[in-house]
């Protein structure tokens, strides 16, 4: 058996807090993810998904469990994986372009290389003409895509995304589903999505691992096995819908209670 | 007409900006003028005109330019020094909580003391000219800087540093692309507030310990009843700190553009 391009074994966190008992976050996390898989992860507010994340891309170490990309150990962030946060963490005094270029000026490219690659992610994201734009000067969407782009422009062979099209209203939503999906084609990259939308973690992967409440667990995998390209009108069919649903069950009750504990 | 006028001032241009100055001095000339024509005691008010003549009879003299080589000089590298000092001081608080624990409540007492009632002390320690000068304006002005940067540096975005921080940048790059640019225009405010307190710092100063400059000019004119002569210097130093403030806001402005829309 070959080694897989993500493995997390057995990943606990707690957050320790002085003079306050500790959070436990994630509790046991074992999670295999292949080359060029696309996996959505799906669980309550609070159930310790962005931990996850977080621990993956070697910005916060697991009190438990080692993650391993392609069987070797992570300790901090590495060039082979790449992220795009929850909130827009874009910098405000760069320009569109710089800010693709960001990992790349970090990691001491030339500065010739950088800004043809730049280019090449911006073209692909669709922002050629916002090249000398300012974050400011976009909408949410055109933000977001130069997030994505400049994790993508570092080649990573993981992508890690934690809620990226959460703060877009639903049409420029779905427009990003099928741009990420094209780009996810061309590149074959893995990629470990974080989503609170059930039909957007279907529509997007080859499997949902769905998260239990505090501390995380993964509770099930579902597999979607919905033939790819995808096209939104498959979001109708009776097999998409029978997984929403499969997958909204399990969290129901959770996602309420995590309501009434926050309200 | 009219509405055009004022959508006119409005507008956040530079002309605009000009125009609205330009009509505040005037507007302030007028109301001189006529407050002058009531009050006629030359010893309390003098109009204008007799201000901007003894300015060009001080001009003519050389006397004016004696004096704003003193004073500029004077508060000039001390302002620079204050500021790299002030940057200095910031970052290092900013960098060490220990530091900044215990050395930031004492430098918060510093600063809420007058030092500017500390002067005559000042020139009895240091004596009469350019060093007692020096360090009361660096004292006065350096407060602004270091307080702007440490409040910059430790405001600046965690999503931003954790972005960095997950393209595997080390502290230097941290700092030198996330941190540091987030926290220059704070770090220009409180350069702005440092100008505006090294003037009146440097014009202490020159009241009573100097033998040349703009503050000592205002002194010895006023002992000599010359109110012209008085409200003309004065009017210099306020053009002085008009102009940095004008220009420590522009730098603001264009530092931080995504903070204005
Ligand atoms: N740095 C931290 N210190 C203490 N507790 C933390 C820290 N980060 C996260 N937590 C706690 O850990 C738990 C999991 O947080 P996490 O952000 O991973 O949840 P999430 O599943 O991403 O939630 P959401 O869907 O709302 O984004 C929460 O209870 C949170 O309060
Ligand atoms: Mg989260």
């Amino acid at each position: 058996m070959s080694i897989a391009r993500l493995r997390i074994e057995n990943i606990d966190k707690t957050f320790n807090r002085t003079g306050k008992p500790g959070v436990e976050a994630l509790r046991g996390i074992n999670l295999s993810i292949e080359e060029g898989e696309f996996v959505a992860i799906v669980g309550a507010s609070g159930s310790g998904k962005s931990t996850l994340l977080r621990i993956i891309d070697g910005l916060l170490e697991p009190s438990g469990g080692k993650v391993y990309v392609d069987g070797a150990a992570v300790t901090r962030p590495g060039r082979d994986r790449a992220m795009v946060f929850q909130q827009d963490a874009l910098l405000p005094w760069k320009t569109v372009a710089e800010n693709v270029a960001y990992g790349l000026t970090l990691a001491r490219t030339p500065k010739a290389e950088a800004d043809k690659t730049a280019q090449y992610f911006v073209n692909l994201a669709g922002l050629q003409g916002f090249e000398q734009h300012y974050p400011h000067q976009l909408s949410g969407g055109m933000r977001q895509r130069v997030n994505v782009a400049r994790a993508l422009a570092v080649n990573p062979k993981i992508l890690l995304l934690d809620e990226p099209f959460a703060a877009l209203d639903a049409q420029t939503r779905e427009i990003m589903q099928t741009e990420l999906l094209t780009i996810w084609q061309e590149s074959k990259k893995t990629v470990v999505l974080i989503t609170h939308q059930i039909d957007e973690a279907v529509f997007l992967s080859d499997r949902v691992v769905v998260f239990s409440a505090r501390p995380g667990t993964v509770r099930q995998e579902i597999k979607v096995d919905l033939p790819r390209p995808r096209t939104l009108e498959m979001k109708r069919q009776p097999e998409f819908v029978r997984l929403v649903d499969e997958i909204w069950k399990l969290i129901e009750d959770e996602v309420r209670a995590s309501l009434k504990q926050t309200t | 007409m009219r509405k055009q006028i004022f959508e006119f001032l409005e507008q956040d241009t530079r002309s605009a900006a000009l125009v609205r100055l330009a009509v505040s001095l005037v507007s302030v000339l007028i109301l001189w003028e006529v407050v002058a024509t009531f009050v006629t005691n030359r010893l309390l008010l003098v109009p204008p005109l007799e201000v901007l003549n003894a300015l060009i009879g001080e001009v003519k003299k050389g006397a004016m330019w004696e004096n704003a080589i003193a004073t500029v000089t004077a508060v000039g590298t001390s302002f620079i020094v204050s500021v790299a000092i002030g940057i200095a001081i910031g970052l290092s608080l900013a960098s060490s909580k220990m530091l900044s624990l215990t050395a930031g409540p004492l430098l918060s007492a510093l600063n809420s003391v007058p030092i500017i009632a500390l002067a005559p002390l000042f020139i009895a320690w240091l004596g009469l000219g350019f060093a007692s000068k020096f360090v009361l304006v660096l004292l006065v002005a350096v407060f602004p800087v270091v307080v702007t940067t440490e409040a910059g540096l430790r405001a600046t975005d965690r999503q931003l540093i954790e972005a960095a921080k997950s393209f595997n940048a080390t502290g230097l790059q941290i700092f030198s692309t996330v941190t540091f640019p987030f926290a220059l225009p704070f770090i220009v405010s409180g350069i702005r507030v440092a100008w505006a307190r090294a003037l009146v710092g440097i014009v202490v100063a020159e009241f009573f310990g100097s033998f040349a400059g703009f503050g000592f000019a205002i002194m010895s004119a006023s002992q000599t009843f010359d109110t012209a002569r008085v409200l003309g210097y004065v009017i210099v130093l306020g053009a002085m700190g008009l102009i940095g403030s004008m220009i420590f806001e522009a730098l603001q402005r264009r530092l931080a553009p995504w903070r204005q829309e």
